[in-house]
């Protein structure tokens, strides 16, 4: 009834390669959503078709209950803030200057920024723990530190709706919780937020409701318990069933663990996510994540055993 | 305030020295002055005020079209309007040299004709292949300028080796500020700084451009529009300069560069502070220009290399060592 964002019937392609054929979704205010699917299935489409990037060849999109050809420009700008996966910036701007430009869509004609704009500006990069930094060239910044950059934008945005293009890729383990915690505090704040997630640990802690996408299949939205179901996931990521189940058992496992003691995690753990990060495309990438685990590095010898099982059309061992 | 010593200190170098106080008085009292007066209203202001306007058009547009392309190597003539410029002027000196329009003199109108018609065919090209993109549109520029200069090459290739022309047409293509009269003056000089200012909002959109077109698309920039705007008022600015002092290269790419050094690359405050600049700069070289080898000139265009190019080569230097550019 309150839905925040609703897709009717849409249909998009790229060119000659459709993505979404009939896409019927709808997420409600409030809500902490997480967009789940293989790379390549469509959700960054997904999120740019929401954000009024992108037009459905048919179909429409909806935010607030309003076709978003009835918005302007600007509102929808207002409206709906966008985090998306890359950004890059020429010439030696300073994190301060880029966050500013979230402020774009709420200033006036002289785009003179008020005492308004700089304290969300201000607020903004206290979220992320940028204040450090602000003088630093954005250009020189690691990946992490411009993954902080790009969501302090969209903070700075002041949006209802936020949606989030991989906010957890490049952050440590530390940015990573801080950040859900962060997302966490903005949905008590009644903002509602839709991220493409991979890590599906994070998607079952804190996020209420996920959208699977598969390929060649209808888009399944529903809670996160019911739609991250290991027959469900086999089929949407293609990956052999026993490796699949390995990987959820082990992530429930540690979920477990992280609830009941809270121990530092192993130095090499944080510098996991640099590492998946340069994952190569097309390979489940639960099994990557996994795979540079410490404990699940001693035990690459079974997946192999799973790569010549017979039934299983998988070869890992390209690795 | 350094723009305007630099007017009359420039204005008073030349054949016949005059002090900067004889300048001054010359400026105050226009009836009283004599000789001084002549020299300084017919020949030397004119001239100054041209590379003044020239250095502003030229670094101007260097600053929009470097924030436009995203491109820290574009410059007013990536769009091809060298070549058209060029070829316009070819046309001008060989074809139609008695052709006058509203006072303008036969070069000057068919280069900033040339200029504006050959970024207008870029531009329609990049257009209609599809995507609105901006690699297309330097690619495009890139390949249209080729064609228009190897044009202009076999056109000059056509003229007797005596025709006084090859030598007007050589010097222009290198860069030579005219002596323009003053209402020409007055006409570029209103229609520049109104294109100035057009261009002021303009430049706090490109920061939010520089973010990434579709980021800016995200934060409600409306883009296309943005970079239609922008290269309409970059071509007017570029034609303008063109038609007052040749193919005066260097200048566009690197005043832009060395005011980032100072200033940050802010483009709103990039923007004035690049045309002020720009047009000190150039008012300097085109006095050495005409002072430095007296009674005979070099093209100011040489100068700006010879100067530019260490400069040039300085700023990589530099980058390379603090990243950030």
């Amino acid at each position: 009834m309150s839905a925040i964002l609703e897709f009717r019937n849409v249909a998009f392609a790229h060119g000659a390669r459709p993505i979404f054929d009939n896409l019927c979704i709808s997420v409600e205010h409030g809500e902490t959503v997480a967009l789940v699917g293989p790379n390549g299935v469509g959700k960054t489409t997904l999120l740019r078709l929401a954000a009024g990037l992108l037009c459905p060849s048919s179909g429409e999109v909806l935010v607030r209950g309003q076709e978003l050809e009835r918005w302007s420009r600007r509102q929808l700008s207002c409206a709906v803030a966008l985090v998306p996966q890359y950004l890059e910036v020429p010439f030696a701007f300073r994190v301060e200057e880029i966050v500013a430009q979230g402020r774009v869509p709420h200033l006036g004609f002289f785009g003179r920024l008020t005492k308004n704009d700089i304290e969300a500006v201000e607020t903004a990069m206290d979220a992320v723990d940028l204040l450090g930094m602000r003088r630093r060239v954005f250009s020189e910044l690691s990946g992490g530190e411009r993954q902080r950059v790009k969501i302090a934008i969209g903070l700075a945005q002041q949006a209802r709706l936020m949606l989030l293009d991989e906010p957890t890729q490049h952050l440590d383990l530390g940015r990573q919780i801080e950040l859900m915690g962060l997302l966490r505090k903005l949905v008590q704040r009644g903002i509602t937020i839709v991220a493409a997630m991979h890590d599906l640990a994070l998607v079952r802690e804190h996020c209420s409701s996920a959208i699977l996408l598969t390929p060649q299949a209808p888009a399944m939205a529903g809670p996160v318990k019911e739609l991250l179901r290991a027959d469900l996931l086999e089929r949407a990521f293609c990956v052999a069933r026993p490796s699949l189940e390995r990987y959820l058992a082990n992530e429930a496992s540690l979920g477990a663990a992280g609830d009941g003691l809270p121990t530092a995690p192993p130095d090499a753990d944080l510098t996991n996510d640099e590492a998946t990060g340069q994952r190569r495309k097309n390979e489940p990438q639960e099994y990557r994540e996994r795979l540079w685990r410490k404990d699940e590095l001693l035990r690459c010898r079974e997946y192999r055993y799973y790569s010549r099982h017979p039934r299983s059309g998988h070869n890992w061992d390209h690795d | 305030m350094l723009l305007l010593v630099v007017i009359i200190v420039s204005a008073g170098m030349g054949a016949v020295r005059l002090s900067f106080g004889e300048v001054l008085r010359a400026l105050l009292h226009p009836s009283a002055a004599g000789d001084a007066g002549v020299i300084l209203y017919t020949l030397r202001l004119p001239r100054v005020l041209a590379a003044g306007l020239v250095g502003a058009g030229l670094s101007a547009t260097g600053v929009l079209f470097q924030g436009l392309f995203r491109n820290p190597l574009a410059d007013p003539f990536v769009l091809g309007a060298s070549g058209g410029a060029a070829l316009g002027g070819a046309i001008a000196v060989f074809l139609v040299p008695s052709l006058t329009f509203a006072g303008f003199g036969a070069i000057e109108v068919l280069a900033f004709g040339g200029s504006l018609l050959a970024m207008a065919i870029v531009w329609s090209l990049a257009k209609s292949s599809g995507n609105f993109a901006m690699e297309n549109m330097l690619l495009a520029g890139f390949a249209i300028g080729t064609m228009l200069n190897a044009a202009t090459a076999a056109l000059a290739l056509r003229q007797e080796e005596t025709n006084p022309g090859m030598r007007i047409l050589t010097a222009w293509l290198h860069g030579e500020v005219t002596v323009p009269s003053w209402p020409q003056l007055a006409f570029v000089a209103i229609v520049e700084v109104a294109a100035l200012l057009f261009a002021m909002p303009l430049a706090r959109k490109l920061n939010t451009l520089a973010l990434s077109e579709e980021y800016a698309a995200q934060l409600g920039v409306r883009v296309e529009r943005l970079q239609v705007i922008v290269i309409v008022t970059g071509s007017i600015l570029t034609g303008l300069a063109v038609s007052l002092g040749g193919l005066i290269g260097f200048v566009g790419l690197l005043v832009p560069h060395f005011l980032r050094l100072i200033f940050g690359p802010d483009h709103f405050r990039l923007l004035p502070s690049a045309a002020l600049s720009g047009a000190v700069f150039l008012i300097l070289a085109d006095t050495i220009a005409r002072t430095a080898f007296a009674p005979s000139e070099i093209p100011v265009g040489l100068l700006t290399a010879f100067l530019g190019g260490p400069a040039f080569l300085y700023l990589l230097n530099h980058r390379q060592r603090s990243s950030s550019l």
